[in-house]
């Protein structure tokens, strides 16, 4: 082709245009962020940053979790189950029927604390097989009618629990307020009552905003079919602190509610003597009642999961980085090494 | 001359928003124009159904076609000059006001929730909503379940609304626009959207025209009017526009006109118009060069009045703004495989739910109706009654229904939105890419098709024109052959020497506005006024150059008033090259009317008749003039292709001159030359008159006009004296070869597909590197079906040896082997029309795979779309055509990806493209750089967003499997709700328009990285399997550490859920931190951004003690637990994919990954070294 260069231009006025064109030009204008070049952080995973997050990793999960399973071990827990126990042996072939019954519902258990508890010592019942969070059963309920007076007619959700005798709205409505447990402990240790707190079980941001002090119980329990607990109907709903902390319902089938808190310290091999009501019917769905008592630790409960689970995964993050480190050492590849391209690896055809 | 280059050059961000869901917005007068009947070729990728014949004569019959259809008189339209109220009163005309904004205030929610719900995804969104609305199945409550949908819908109809406000505002200022109109005989003003078909309008000089009317009279006196088109389809050079003889002279405010117009149907070819005109009872016929058009402005004229023939919508301005073509990209149509197979998921874990819910139902189906926690009975009332419970079989349908409605975002529906705003961020990217503006037509890159950016990762196949697109398109006169005589001045000229040709007459000196090389004895030859036969017939063929061609010339005023330039303007860059050389050489064409020229020949001005014209056809391929010369003898002048030209000239005559011109054309041609033959016949009066009756009858025909002209050019073009040719270089545009040897290099198959000759098509390809000196050529070039055969069995028999001889073996991968393979093949267009369509093609396509370089020159439009055709059809690798003229429509229509130059030949390639911008060689950045970037984004983020989806509906579902499959959620509807909306959307967009795995320098200088998107790295299936298996496991981690932790407690399910909806964020953005590739601040701001959003958002609605969840953020942020549990989810779901990752990028690397070490450890060095050494390894042969 030749070289020459073209001779062509354009006339006289090609300063003029040249100029004119500089200022309406549509060049983008240069900026770091337009053309993507904004200064930026590459991390690449290299061996030894993996061998140092696996470290890492490790070095903090093991001691949380030393830490955590000790924390469960400390808690001292007593699980009494009694829901069979509790049924007079005549009727431990029809229990619905005697739970249905008029008969006398107490029932005497006894309890060995096995280590020294220190107070607070909480006071749970556990209930196995109940879906609380059965969707037709969580839908039942009305947060507004609990609130305020004034939305007492505000049943609408609360079916089939709504109202009584057709037209009547019952407060608080719903299957969750329907189904309150109704179980009673008391306990006594060598003939003497221990004290159970049942102030304060509930969140106090409960009481202060979602169930309201004006609310009084009105028509409760009061259906054919009696769900559970009756209310007084002259303490308001923030004060029932038993509805307030059912009415949280639970996330698992199997879960514990808050009874009461017992403020004095129990020794070991001290024997508790525990007169229980038993009347509450889990018995049409084979449901399990436990009675708990447990002390605390910063994780909650008694419970070793976390503890172990921390421990799996520092030691297998541990191990990681041996391996890593071996393989590494055995086998290493320098980062960046062109002889691992695609093209390079096989020139003859790929 | 042309610093104003058309205003929608450049297209904003916005509207190219706009055109992703319809059509761009068009604030100017002219809306976007396409062109023709390409609107057939609209169809979806591979879903071909119209059968498309490529070979050249379908152009024929479909002229034919039309001018039958023509006289029939249903179709035709009749307007009756003057007489606005007769023309409208049978057929109601669409009147001139043009509505552009698609609804009214009326219609605007109705129609735009209509087109909105066109789209699967909403209409899936919608049934989702209402079916959560039927009592049985209320799963979230009204608010939360509408409110995507809502919020999806308002964002949409707020654009759509705003869009129709603009082109509501622009219709109505179009819309009072003036013109005068005339109205009793009296020109009055009157507002554009008055105007009537029938009328008579009066256009001043530089005023835009109203509607489409035929001229009658212009200032001219001649008839002649000029007309700049750059809003209609962007050319900005002045096109003539004729009046007829007959109306020129009539004034109509004095003589009444009457009269009768029978045009065709509205239609959108705005290159077409066929109609005839009855006036005083003759009856004369027009043709496109008789209206102007909607849109175009009147320029050079005092004025112009002609009658409106189409207005308004009708208008081919109007027809023809239609969006741009709907494409839809390869990524995406993969991606809806993987939607199945989601769907396939979806239903599974739905058929899971409801057959453990059906099980669970009738074990206890006794119990039901006193389980506390079901309660079936309803005893509230006076009778008991079964409460919400509606049979077994029902329940289970119902627990279905509602399993969908739960888990519908495994579907990704935000997945459209956020593909839709990330193609949009890397359009914005690309369009403010200073590397992709071109600084001599001051254009920037265009996105005119938003769906389609990744494809630009996977491109297999480029498929380039020639003219215009690997070179300028700046045609440069370089030689002439006269009479036998080579002139290619090469001689070192000073620059005083050429100062240019100048005439000065009056005082006033004109002066051509280009300059041209001049060869000193051509010129001496040229000036001399001896009467050598030599001298005669330079006279006679620079005669020819200046007159035979449709070129107007114009004065341009200088800062020097006695000095005057004159710019010549016209519609095929050959011929101005061929006039300003004309011009330089002392043949300076003045004036041009329709019915005559002033040459100014060395100093004296003479005046030739132009008594006939033939224009130029692509089936002819010359044109020619009949000239009256001041001398009384008639002179035809034919200028056209060789192939063509050489078979009229009287061979008789001279033969050595025609053979010594034949092998002048051979050597131009070889250089890369486009050569033009020049001939010419003097007529005799006898032959005059039978050429001018049947020239007259043949141009007033009203059946099949075009071909009964193009007979009586065959006639008069015969026995030609041979008077020499030309050869025009056209230089290659900056950094071609370089741009080849890259995207060859990339592994990409580049073919050219030219018009041009073949021999000019081959020394292209050598300039252009395609073709190198140990390339072995396989050339095809037969002319019938038979030879045709034998040559691709011959061919493909060569080919394979040559495969075999370099020792390449076909292999699967495809990377660079085609590169390695020293063939290349050279079809010409008549092979074509006997192999395209036939069972040739797939031995064609066969032979073609095996080669690394095609180039198929002498190709028709048509033919060029076949050959796409050919290999889109054959193979699932990607295509891409680029091209800058009319002719390439076809073709960028046909590829999977249309690249349009935006360069000299007008602007058809851009209107039809999917990308427009300057220069061939911006095709590597745009190929190798931001096709690279946007596949790989694409291909994580809806791998991503199918992952992040799927992730939270596992959580749900496992909780299902612990409420007795009654699909409670403990997670809130709102945060379900604004999960995908808000918690998680952000990171994703702002990864997938920003995050780069490599520089572009890498990419650059590494163009086998390229191969990623070929490989399809960043998408595929088994990716997509693997993400899969890694959701479920981060779903098992993220929901059963917390059931085991939390197991036998007092957890509520506000704080579980709460739990588990922060736990499920953070995991999904850290599983995103942990593969973006490059940190910058908006990605750190997206990303912790997003999980203090979430925070605050959950605490937000756990604030409400209307909800159920009051405070319980609060409450269970408090205990350790929490934390401990959402750090252990982190590590644990995190942890297989973070082993695997590590060891699949050490060991078995990437290329990618191996760039980006280099890239960061600074080793590139290292791989320079190497690139040099590979250099050898790709260009074997020449060892």
């Amino acid at each position: 082709m030749s070289p020459n260069t073209p001779t062509s231009s354009s006339g006289g006025t090609g300063s003029a245009d040249s100029s004119a064109a500089r200022r309406n030009s549509k060049r983008p204008k240069y900026s770091r962020f337009t053309q993507q070049e904004l200064p930026a952080c590459k991390p690449i995973l290299t061996p030894r940053w993996v061998i140092s997050a696996f470290m890492l990793v490790s070095i903090v999960f093991i001691p949380i979790g030393v830490a955590s399973l000790f924390a469960s071990r400390d808690v001292v827990e007593i699980v009494d189950r009694y829901e069979t126990d509790c049924i007079p042996q005549r009727f431990r072939n029809d229990k619905v029927q005697y739970i249905q019954s008029s008969e006398d519902k107490s029932c005497n258990r006894s309890i060995k604390v096995p280590k020294r508890m220190k107070q607070p010592i909480y006071v749970y019942y556990q209930l196995d097989n109940f879906y609380q969070n059965h969707r037709r059963y969580v839908k039942s309920r009305s947060d507004k009618q609990l609130r305020e007076n004034s939305s007492a007619d505000d049943v609408s959700s609360c079916k089939p629990e709504a109202y009584t005798n057709g037209k009547v709205p019952i407060v608080p409505c719903g299957l969750i307020a329907w189904s309150l447990f109704n179980d009673t402990y008391s306990f006594s240790r060598k003939n003497q009552q221990l004290a159970v707190n049942k102030k304060g079980i509930s969140w106090k941001s409960d009481r202060e905003h979602k169930f309201g002090k004006e609310v009084f119980p009105k028509h409760f329990q009061s259906g054919t079919l009696r769900g559970g607990a009756d209310l007084d109907d002259s303490i308001p709903l923030s004060e029932q602190e038993d509805l307030i902390v059912w009415m949280r319902t639970a996330a698992l089938p199997t879960f514990r509610k808050l009874y009461g808190k017992i403020e004095v310290d129990l020794e070991a091999d001290d024997v508790i003597d525990v007169t229980l009501k038993n009347y509450y019917n889990t018995y049409s769905f084979s449901g399990k009642k436990k009675l708990v008592l447990s002390t605390t630790s910063w994780l909650g409960g008694k419970n070793d999961f976390m503890g172990i689970a921390y421990l799996t995964v520092g030691g297998l993050c541990f191990f990681l980085a041996m391996a890593f480190t071996i393989v590494y050492l055995v086998k290493p590849r320098q980062l960046g090494d062109p002889s691992y391209l695609s093209w390079n690896r096989n020139p003859a055809g790929h | 001359m042309d610093s104003k280059r058309p205003a929608e050059n450049s297209l904003n961000i916005e509207s190219g928003f706009a055109s992703t869901t319809r059509r761009g917005i068009a604030a100017n007068s002219v809306r976007e124009v396409n062109f023709g009947d390409q609107h057939h070729h609209h169809h979806h990728r591979g879903v071909s159904t119209k059968h498309v014949r490529y070979g050249s004569r379908a152009t024929d019959s479909e002229v034919f076609s039309v001018s039958q259809r023509e006289i029939n008189d249903e179709d035709a339209r009749l307007v009756y000059i003057n007489d606005p109220g007769k023309t409208n009163e049978r057929f109601e005309f669409a009147g001139n006001s043009v509505r552009t904004g698609k609804y009214s205030i009326l219609t605007f929610l109705p129609r735009n929730l209509f087109e909105q719900f066109h789209r699967v995804a909403y209409i899936y969104f919608l049934v989702i909503a209402v079916l959560n609305q039927l009592p049985q199945l209320v799963v979230f409550g009204r608010g939360a379940s509408i409110l995507p949908l809502a919020f999806v819908l308002l964002v949409t109809t707020v654009k759509d609304a705003y869009e129709d406000y603009r082109r509501h505002r622009s219709d109505r200022i179009e819309n009072n626009r003036l013109a005068l109109v005339l109205v009793n005989n009296q020109f009055h003003s009157k507002r554009w959207k008055d105007i009537q078909v029938g009328e008579i309008i009066k256009l001043q000089a530089n005023e835009t025209i109203p509607c489409d009317m035929v001229v009658l009279s212009t200032s001219d006196p001649t008839g002649v009017a000029y007309v700049q088109t750059i809003n209609l389809d962007g050319e900005s050079n002045l096109k003539t526009r004729y009046a007829k003889q007959e109306t020129l002279s009539k004034f109509p405010e004095k003589d009444m006109i009457c009269g009768l117009i029978r045009c065709e149907k509205p239609n959108r070819n705005i290159y077409g118009f066929q109609a005839n005109m009855e006036i005083d009872g003759k009856k004369l016929s027009l043709g496109p060069s008789n209206v102007l058009l909607r849109g175009c402005e009147l320029k050079n004229t005092g004025w112009a009045i002609g009658v409106a023939v189409y207005a308004g919508r009708e208008t081919k301005a109007m027809l023809n703004s239609s969006g741009a073509s709907c494409k839809r990209s390869r990524l995406e149509s993969r991606m809806n495989f993987e939607i199945i197979v989601l769907s396939v998921f979806l239903i599974a874990l739905c058929t899971v739910v409801s057959v453990c819910a059906a099980v669970w139902l009738r074990r206890h189906r006794h119990e039901l109706d006193f389980l506390p926690f079901y309660r079936r009975k309803n005893y509230s009332k006076g009778k008991v009654e079964n409460y919400n419970y509606y049979g077994w079989g029902m329940e289970i349908f119902f627990t279905f229904l509602m399993s969908v409605i739960v888990f519908q975002i495994m579907i990704p529906i935000s997945l459209y939105i956020s593909m839709e705003l990330v193609r949009v961020g890397q359009a914005y990217f690309m369009i403010r890419d200073t590397q992709l503006y071109d600084e001599t037509s001051n254009s920037r890159f265009q996105c005119r098709a938003l769906n389609i950016n990744e494809d630009l990762g996977q491109i297999k196949y480029v498929f380039s024109d020639k003219t215009g697109t690997l070179t300028e398109n700046k045609m440069e006169f370089q030689c002439a052959s006269i009479g036998g005589v080579d002139y290619s001045g090469r001689k070192g000229i000073s620059e005083e020497e050429h100062a240019g040709y100048s005439v000065r007459v009056d005082g006033i000196i004109f002066r051509p506005k280009m300059k041209v090389n001049v060869d000193p004895e051509l010129q001496q030859l040229a000036q001399s006024r001896k009467n050598t036969i030599k001298c005669k017939q330079v006279h006679d063929f620079f005669l020819a150059l200046a007159a035979c061609n449709a070129i107007v010339p114009l004065v341009i005023d200088t800062s020097d008033p006695t000095t005057k330039l004159i710019d010549y303007q016209g519609e095929s860059p050959d011929e101005q090259a061929l006039v300003y050389a004309a011009a330089t050489y002392g043949f300076m064409l003045i004036e041009r009317t329709s019915g005559h020229i002033v040459i100014d020949i060395q100093g004296q001005r003479q005046r030739f008749n132009v008594l006939g014209l033939h224009e130029f056809d692509s089936d002819r391929k010359r044109m020619s003039v009949i000239l009256g010369c001041p001398d009384k003898t008639v002179k035809v002048f034919v200028k056209g292709a060789d192939t063509t030209m050489l078979s009229v000239i009287d061979e008789s005559v001279n033969q050595n001159t025609l053979h010594a011109t034949e092998v002048h054309l051979h050597a131009y041609s070889s250089m890369g030359l486009r050569t033009l033959v020049v001939g010419m016949r003097e007529l005799n009066p006898s032959e005059f008159e039978q050429w001018h009756t049947s020239f007259e009858a043949a141009s007033t025909a009203l059946i099949g006009r075009a071909a009964l002209l193009r007979k009586v050019a065959g006639n008069i073009e015969s026995n030609l004296i041979i008077l020499g040719a030309s050869g025009i270089e056209d230089k290659l545009q900056q950094g071609v070869p370089e741009a080849i040897e890259s995207l060859r290099t990339a592994g990409i198959k580049v073919w050219v597909l030219t018009g041009d000759k073949q021999e000019t098509a081959i020394s292209i390809g050598y300039s252009s590197k395609l073709l190198t000196s140990t390339t072995r050529q396989i050339i095809i070039n037969s002319n019938s079906k038979e030879s045709c055969r034998r040559c691709l069995q011959q061919a493909t028999a060569t080919a394979k040896k040559l495969v075999t001889v370099s020792g390449v073996t076909c292999d699967t991968e495809g990377t660079s082997v085609a590169a390695l393979t020293p063939a290349a093949l050279i079809v010409d267009g008549t092979s074509l029309v006997y192999i395209l369509d036939s069972e040739l093609e797939e031995q064609l396509f066969k032979l073609a795979s095996k080669c690394s370089v095609v180039l198929c020159c002498r190709v028709a439009p048509l033919q060029k779309a076949g050959i796409v055709d050919l290999v889109k059809s054959r193979t699932t690798d990607m295509t891409l055509a680029i091209g800058d003229g009319a002719n390439d429509v076809s073709m960028i229509q046909m590829a999977d990806v249309g690249v349009g130059i935006s360069g000299q030949e007008g602007r058809q390639a851009v209107m039809a493209s999917d990308f427009a911008m300057g220069q061939f060689r911006f095709l590597v950045p745009l190929l190798l750089v931001h096709g690279h970037w946007n596949y790989q984004r694409m291909g994580y983020a809806i791998l991503y967003n199918f992952y992040r989806n799927a992730v939270f509906v596992f959580v749900l579902f496992w909780y299902v499997l612990f409420t007795c499959f009654s699909l409670t959620t403990a997670i809130t509807e709102w945060s379900s709700v604004l999960y995908s909306v808000l918690y998680t959307s952000l990171p994703t967009i702002v990864v997938g328009i920003l995050d780069k795995d490599l520089g572009r320098r890498t990419l650059l200088k590494y163009p086998q990285l390229y191969g990623a998107g070929h490989r399809q790295e960043c998408y595929n299936s088994k990716l997509f399997w693997l993400g899969m298996m890694d959701t479920v496991w981060q779903s098992l981690a993220a929901f059963f550490i917390p059931v085991f932790a939390y197991w036998g407690s007092t957890v509520d399910s506000s704080s579980i859920g709460d739990l588990w909806t922060i736990a499920v964020v953070i995991l999904v953005n850290l599983h995103l931190a942990m593969d973006v590739i490059r940190w910058t601040w908006t990605t750190h701001a997206a990303i912790w951004g997003s999980i203090v959003a979430t925070f605050i958002c959950v605490s937000v609605i756990d604030a409400f003690p209307s909800l159920v969840g009051y405070w319980a953020i609060f409450h269970v942020a408090k205990t350790g637990l929490f934390w401990l549990c959402l750090l252990g989810i982190v590590v644990v779901a995190l942890l297989p994919r973070f082993v695997v990752k590590f060891l699949y990028q050490y060991y078995s690397p990437c290329d990618v990954q191996i760039a980006r070490e280099a890239e960061k450890f600074g080793n590139l060095r290292e791989l320079g070294a190497i690139q040099k050494e590979m250099d050898p390894v790709l260009d074997r042969p020449q060892r």
